[in-house]
């Protein structure tokens, strides 16, 4: 091998300087350099090289591939300045000049925006609800029993006996039900708060996406295929999800689902408690009591519903591991999502 | 809930490893959230033989001694242990040992005497809460042998999450029934104290005040119980889950709370007073001593355990002081019952005591297990501190119990709601393996819309079964949710998002892109936001709603208004060193309960929620550039970016020079006009105003209350453009400085004639050549026609109508 590497170093540097018009060098760059060039093709013979030698040769391949890219260059540039007359004298390396500063958008927004798209691409519109809202609709209509445990699960903060600040974006579905016959498929996005102390992993302030899906046969297969799809096309590579049954009063059966974990790979690590899964939702079918309530009548229609966290959903995708970052608005953490919309 | 599996496997066999049993409970919905290897261990300490004892030659209390620890040298070691003589058989810790708490034994010298080592007691090795002095073995192992041989323990505890439907899954017989239902295997049930009633009287009558409060209520007497440290496996098992044995009569009570789920309480029998025991509400201004020691005052309402002279027990909370088990405790009284849930957790919320039990019976008892459990602690009672179980028991329970009732199931309905083909006999063999009785209906093979299959008996430990799709739950969760679905997703046409939602998106990634950077803060203000804001009294967003249970140190109030929030990210990041002008924008809600209220309410008491406006709040930071006729470029930017945002949002906003909101600066604030209607303001943050928020440079700032204002587009209809090229002129003026530019163009404008396009000023210049007292400012107009090419004639006189206009209407000069 190292013989045609001399060769090639001699005799590619005849054949450049031999080269007299700008198709010529792009022929050439292709024939030495190409997806199929002389190099490139010693390059991936490499790995027949016994492997004491690999590391010498590598390295004399590589410096020959970028002396022969600046030769073409530089014969490149020979031949246009041939071409169109007197070169101008300047200093290109000056800092450019945009035509204004890049601002950011909020990665918790962007991420929210992009989960609703994913929804609006199957089938899914948007709706919303107020963040004050009653007892009634955070609580009572989605079947929660009075003064029951379960309300333990959501610290709530209370403005008085009638209305706290919504734990949840489900009383929106509570909501929009009473307004609208079946078929709905909706997502709702919001705010939500928890009476919690504030730490690396739990904000009072947070946000939540929820969907509901109500038709007359809707069913726990359709709530896993929606699941599966929206993590495959966020999440981007087919992550496995794993669905574990669960307790929310407002649907039965309920589930929560978790992703593998992005960073271990089901390893087990300490981003998933070395459980090799990341809890990303929960979810379940409609619960007959919440379908009544909404004034539908019993048995014809089925739905599911599921909500996750849009704050823990954005963390994971960008390795953030300190939810209190995404409520400090720093440029310094900011800046780092320019261009993501 | 911690599961040790030495425990478990009491009640139910399976073969797997513990990483295999932890995925296939998760699959069944008991999420197993941590297995540990559990392993009680003493390193370095060995059984000893205690070969000489003599007094401490400096110390009254202490001995001196020379133990066989099976080194083959004999050990000097001091001890202080009363009960040390020769010829006992103790557990010494050698030099090197290290014992729980991370205490590591070494070679001392206790009042001038070396010592190489410990004679252990129960305590300092943990085995035991209480007893003062070493432990006396009577092993026949020789010296030398490990504790471990007698001590040693080593278990795998499960960390399971329970959800608070399942109160049943909070015992290891609850989980066993889990695994035998996986593993298609059966639970056998602990030994119970074999009930037989005699003649004999346990002189206790039990009185429920209201069976509402109390369902069930059931008291067995014990006597002559001997105290003492609990077996080895309970211990071992007690302390595997997180729990401290203490002594054999608090142990049973525990372990069986473990092991059934079902609470019960101790009360020594001699400290009651009269022989009726009766549950009711409490008076108000009651004040007791609980068994913790602590005073506590109680609601008016707690539920109560009274004898005939006051109480003895906050039910399902905790006992009091005044019938506490004791060491003179000979007769025991034991409690089981069943509280009302609701009571429960009032009372343990109320006064801060989250117990065991407490978390247990807000959760719900079990009718049958109230009973059960208790005689299974009377066994344990019997066969472990030797006692004596009087054969009568008083047991008082709502007449009107009964069982939960039957629960139809159509299998057409399983199939239905799970999207997959769930055979009758299928379901029927889920249900059974849960412990679930299944009554056939009909043609089992009969599976059509809303045909009944089957009648389903609900066991009274699963309460939270109470209708068909509590059992669907049941069976999907046997049939494995990894065996639904795995098709597409089933969509309908693609959604569209709604004007708002767009337009929002538009103006989110514009303002981006124009170099601004999105801020989500937080719904809360702070306690002096609206003094720093200088807000008048009068002023509605002054009426604010709070939060009645705020975090110890937390903000209360929810806001009105955003700026306090913007201003706090800009001193952050001011102060951070960010490159000025900072450029900042926000879409967020605010919360005005003196607001309007929701058009479509369903609800009356929605009335009592706020009007949540969302705002558009944008903001120029620390720009000190003078724009043109000396007026503060940032101030200029936030205006020129108002009406920008208009045309790429295509909303008719307009920007009218006047205004009075109480933090900008008069004379330098606009209102926002949108329809004859104000949505918004823009200007310059009073500074003294940005200083209360410790912010020391200009700010410009404009907010639009997106709620006012129509997002939707205005509609878009081609129309034909003039292809004749235009005719610009420039116009060099001079304006008496009171003229406002505005007034300049409306006057253009007004007297440019029809071939006038475009107004624009492009210049403003005061100083050498121009008279004191004015400025010249250069306009261009352009001209063209839908008609043909212009000629120069038709514009020069328009020109010429413009300067007569400009010079008779508002005295203004051409320049010359
Ligand atoms: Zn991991």
């Amino acid at each position: 091998m190292k013989e045609t590497i001399d060769r090639l170093r001699s005799d590619g540097g005849e054949r450049i300087a031999a080269a007299d018009t700008p198709a010529g060098i792009e022929a050439l760059r292709v024939a030495l350099l190409g997806r199929k060039g002389e190099v490139t093709l010693l390059l991936r013979g490499l790995k027949d090289v016994p492997a004491d030698e690999r590391p010498a040769m590598g390295a004399a391949l590589n410096r020959l591939k970028v002396e022969l890219g600046e030769l073409l260059d530089a014969r490149q540039q020979e031949l246009a300045g041939g071409a169109s007359g007197e070169a101008v004298e300047m200093d290109l390396t000056l800092p450019g000049t945009p035509p204004c500063p890049v601002g950011t958008n909020h990665p918790l927004v962007s991420v929210l925006e992009s989960i609703c798209d994913i929804f609006y691409g199957m089938g899914f519109s948007r709706g919303e609800g107020p963040e004050v809202e009653l007892d009634y609709y955070n609580f009572t209509a989605l079947n929660f029993p009075d003064d029951h445990p379960a309300r333990d699960i959501q610290d709530t903060f209370y403005i008085n006996d009638k209305v706290c600040l919504r734990t949840q974006t489900s009383p929106v579905q509570v909501r929009y039900m009473e307004r609208r016959e079946p078929p709905l498929a909706c997502v709702f996005p919001g705010r939500v708060y928890r009476n919690e102390t504030a730490d690396a992993s739990h904000s009072a302030e947070f946000y939540q996406i929820e969907g509901l899906v109500v038709d007359t046969d809707i069913s726990m297969a359709d709530l896993k295929n929606t699941v599966d799809t929206f993590v495959r096309n966020f999440f981007g590579a087919a992550e496995p999800t794993r669905f574990r049954p669960h307790y929310f009063p407002f649907t039965e059966p309920s589930v929560e689902v978790d992703m593998q974990c992005v960073v271990c790979r089901g390893k087990g690590c300490g981003v998933c408690g070395q459980t090799g899964w990341l809890e990303i939702m929960g979810a379940g079918m409609v619960h007959p009591n919440v379908l009544k309530g909404a004034g539908y009548p019993e048995d014809k229609y089925t739905g599911f519903a599921f909500g996750m966290g849009i704050d823990r959903i954005a963390m994971l995708k960008y390795g953030i591991d300190d939810i209190r970052l995404l409520y400090e608005n720093d440029l310094r953490f900011l800046n780092q999502f320019r261009g993501v919309l | 809930m911690k599961i040790s599996l030495d425990w478990l496997r009491e009640y139910v066999a399976w073969e797997d490893t513990p990483a295999e049993l932890a995925a296939k409970l998760t699959a069944a919905g008991l999420n197993v959230e941590g297995i540990e290897e559990y392993r009680q261990s003493f390193p370095g300490v060995v059984v000893a033989r205690v070969v000489h004892r003599e007094q401490h030659p400096n110390a009254d209390r202490l001995s001196l001694c020379r133990v066989d620890d099976g080194s083959g040298a004999e050990v000097q070691v001091v001890c202080g242990a009363p009960n040390v003589r020769e010829g006992l058989t103790v557990l010494f810790a050698q030099v090197g040992a290290v014992l729980p708490g991370n205490f590591k034994i070494k070679k001392s010298k206790i009042r001038g005497v070396e010592s190489f080592g410990m004679i252990c007691s129960a305590s300092e090795l943990e085995l035991s809460a209480e007893g003062d002095g070493i432990m006396e073995l009577a092993t026949e192992l020789p010296a030398g042998t490990s504790a471990d041989e007698i001590y040693g323990f080593t278990d795998t505890v499960l960390d399971i999450e329970v959800t608070p439907n399942r109160p049943d899954w909070l015992s290891h017989v609850g989980v066993a029934r889990e695994v035998a239902a996986i593993y298609g295997t059966k639970v056998s049930m602990p030994y119970k104290w074999n009930s037989q009633q005699s003649g004999e009287n346990l002189g206790v009558k039990v009185q429920i005040e209201d069976y509402g409060d109390c369902r069930r209520f059931t008291a067995y007497g014990i006597q002559n119980a001997v105290r003492g440290p609990s077996p080895k496996w309970m211990q071992d098992r007690l302390r595997a889950i997180g729990s401290r044995p203490i002594n054999n009569l608090v142990d049973i009570t525990n372990y069986v709370m473990f092991e059934l789920g079902q609470p019960m309480h101790a009360y020594d029998r001699a400290k009651l007073s009269g022989g009726v025991i009766t549950i009711k509400r409490a008076e108000a201004g009651l004040t007791v001593q609980t068994l913790d020691d602590q005073e506590r005052k109680l609601d008016e309402g707690t539920l109560l355990i009274c004898d005939e002279a006051g109480p003895i027990g906050l039910a399902g909370v905790m006992g009091l002081a005044n019938t506490e088990v004791g060491p003179e405790t000979t007769e025991i009284l034991l409690e089981s019952g069943f509280f009302d849930p609701m009571l429960v957790r009032q009372a343990s919320r109320g006064l801060g005591l989250l117990s065991e039990a407490s978390y247990r019976f807000e959760r719900g008892a079990d009718w049958d297990m109230v009973e059960t459990a208790a005689l299974r602690a009377l066994y344990l009672f019997q066969e472990l501190a030797e006692a004596r179980i009087v054969p009568d028991w008083a047991d008082r329970g709502d007449p009107d119990y009964r069982p939960a009732p039957d629960i139809p199931l159509r299998v057409w309905q399983v199939s239905r709601l799970l999207g997959a083909e769930i055979s009758t006999d299928q379901a029927a063999q889920y249900l059974q393996a849960l412990g679930l009785k299944v009554q056939p209906m009909g043609n089992p093979g009969a599976v059509s819309a809303n045909a009944v299959n089957m009648m389903v008996k609900v066991p009274s430990f699963r309460r939270d079964l109470h209708q068909e799709v509590d059992l669907i739950e049941e069976i999907v969760r046997s049939h494995g949710l990894d065996n639904l679905g795995g098709g597409d997703f089933r969509g309908g046409a693609g959604g569209v998002p709604a004007d708002r939602d767009l337009q929002l998106r538009k103006a989110r990634t514009w303002f981006a892109a124009c170099g601004y950077h999105e801020l989500v803060t937080s719904s809360f203000m702070g306690e002096k936001d609206h003094e720093h804001l200088g807000l008048p009294e009068e002023d509605i967003r002054r009426e604010t709603i709070s939060v009645i249970n705020p975090h110890h140190g937390g903000d209360t109030r929810l806001r009105t208004v955003l700026l306090p929030s913007l201003l706090q990210v800009a001193r952050r990041n001011v102060n951070a060193g960010a490159a000025l002008p900072l450029r900042l924008f926000q879409i967020n809600r605010t919360y005005l309960p003196a607001g309007e209220k929701r058009p479509d309410m369903k609800r009356e008491d929605e009335a009592l929620l706020p009007e949540e406006p969302l705002f558009l709040q944008f903001a120029l930071i620390g720009s000190r550039e003078v724009g043109m006729g000396g007026v503060p470029a940032d101030l200029l930017e936030i205006k020129g970016t108002v009406e920008a945002l208009a045309t790429f949002l295509r909303v008719p906003l307009a920007v009218e020079p006047v205004g009075t909101e109480r933090w900008l600066q008069d004379g330098a604030q606009w209102r926002i006009v949108a329809d004859d209607q104000v949505v918004g303001t823009a200007g310059r943050v009073v500074a003294d105003i940005a200083g209360n928020f410790e912010v020391e440079v200009p700010v410009a700032v404009a907010e639009i209350n997106l709620d006012r204002l129509a997002l939707r587009p205005l509609p878009l209809k081609y129309e034909g453009f003039a292809r004749y090229p235009a005719i610009k002129r420039d116009l060099s003026l001079l304006v008496p400085g009171a003229v406002r530019y505005g007034t300049i163009r409306d006057k253009v404008q007004e007297v440019g004639g029809p071939l006038l396009r475009r107004v624009d000023l492009f210049d403003i210049y005061r100083g050498q050549g121009v008279p004191e007292g004015f400025g010249a400012y250069g306009i261009r107009l352009k001209f063209s026609s839908a008609k043909g090419s212009l000629k120069g004639k038709a514009v020069d006189k328009a020109i010429e109508g413009i300067i007569r206009g400009l010079k008779e209407g508002l005295g203004i000069e051409q320049r010359v």
